[in-house]
């Protein structure tokens, strides 16, 4: 159904109804943000950086082959964007790593521990920091997005097995580099 | 570690294949270290999303609303943009076209021209200082060219799809289909050797019935504003 519904959009929007393309805009801001904002540990950076992808993937809309789906297209749109900022950027990104972090809705009623899972949410966002790029990707895609192995693949344009050792790699850094801050998964 | 069984470490720590511990590894140290990665891994699907900032949506948009392309992004949209052009030269003959059909037309034939304009400059300036002698024939591939940039001219006007383009488009075919006429018969005048026949013809066999088809063809366009 929603397939449906986006390819007429799409025709829509390439038909020269600039307006409809607000529609995949509502439907997607909230991941391709999400996606910028776990790559970059800011919030001010995912703002920019989902506007940018928005206007990359409406100028590149005509490349866009119709049958297929759009939301791992968008991705590996977003993707670009974001990799080519990284690459730009020379600021330590760990010091951004939650100093800007964006509200989320955590539905723990403890305070306390909602305040523990916060400060957890942080710590960890710095590990991804750390990680390099395509592996951060990897893991981001995978566990935070909750993407499958193949449209990871897809989406990375890589093979099925490379993005598995990709999250493979990446988890255990993340396991080596909490393992030296003495944090523990369970913590 | 083999890479298969790495690969299959990660699908149980997506929630596929077997469950812990791995039947493959006995050390409890091992056992220890994969139920770390299985906590880290729950930890980040467990971990609330960032909400976007309110006004994104409209923020996108609104650039979306103000861009403005660059001059090379229109000419390749312009290019590369499908138009609803299409070819039936008989049709043009009977029943009502397009202005852009029409205009369609025109290109080509401008088209053609300059690429016989090209063709005869190059052709005639092998033939060096005896062109000096030619009069009327070495002015033909300047002509071509000329009659290129006209019927180039007369096309893109015609996009108009109006009253006034289709009115100089007519005179622009009537003066073409008389000048082709006349150039067939004023250059062998002029010039006694094998190449002026080729001109000649070129001029009255290609120039006049194109001329009677692109004056057809504007006829037909008329009928519409009849």
């Amino acid at each position: 159904m929603k397939q449906i519904d986006e390819r007429e959009i799409i025709g829509r929007v390439l038909g020269g109804e600039t307006e409809a393309f607000g529609v995949l805009v509502d439907l997607y801001k909230g991941p391709v943000f999400r996606l910028a904002f776990r790559m970059t540990g800011s919030a001010q950076d995912a703002d920019d950086l989902t506007q940018e992808s928005f206007l990359r993937a409406y100028q590149s809309l005509r490349r866009f082959k119709v049958g297929k789906r759009f939301f791992p297209w968008l991705y590996t749109v977003s993707l670009n964007v974001i990799r080519n900022h990284l690459r730009k950027a020379n600021t330590l990104l760990e010091e951004a790593a939650g100093q800007k972090t964006p509200r989320a809705t955590d539905s723990r009623d403890d305070p306390a521990e909602a305040a523990m899972a916060r400060e957890r949410g942080m710590k960890l966002q710095g590990y991804l920091l750390k990680l390099p790029v395509p592996v951060r990707e990897a893991l981001v895609l995978r566990f935070y997005e909750s993407m499958s192995f193949e449209d990871i693949a897809r989406v990375t344009e890589d093979t099925l097995s490379s993005a598995k050792m990709k999250v493979y790699r990446g988890l255990e850094k993340t396991r080596r580099m909490m393992e030296a801050d003495g944090f523990t998964a369970s913590d | 570690m083999k890479e298969a069984d790495i690969e299959r470490i990660v699908e149980q720590l997506s929630g596929k294949g077997e469950a812990f511990p791995l039947a493959t590894e006995d050390s409890p140290e091992e056992e220890n270290r994969l139920k770390q990665l299985e906590a880290i891994a729950r930890m980040m699907r467990e971990e609330p999303a960032p909400e976007p900032p309110a006004n994104l949506g409209d923020c996108i948009m609104s650039r979306l609303r103000t861009r403005r392309p660059s001059p090379w992004k229109v000419l390749s949209e312009a290019l590369l943009k499908p138009h609803e052009v299409s070819f039936h030269p008989l049709n043009a003959l009977r029943s009502p076209i397009s202005g852009q059909e029409c205009s369609f037309y025109f290109i080509m034939v401008g088209a053609f021209y300059a690429i016989l304009g090209m063709i005869l400059m190059v052709g005639l300036h092998k033939l060096g200082e005896s062109l000096v002698t030619l009069g009327w024939v070495r002015w033909q591939p300047q002509i071509a060219l000329a009659t290129a940039l006209c019927m180039v001219a007369m096309g893109l006007y015609l996009l108009n799809d109006g009253r006034l383009a289709l009115r100089i488009a007519r005179i622009g075919a009537l003066i073409y289909l008389g000048f082709a006429f006349l150039n067939g018969i004023i250059v062998p005048l002029e010039w006694d050797i094998p190449v002026s026949a080729f001109v000649s013809m070129l001029s009255s066999l290609v120039g006049v019935p194109t001329g009677f088809f692109l004056f057809r063809a504007i006829q037909n366009c008329g009928k519409r504003y009849a």
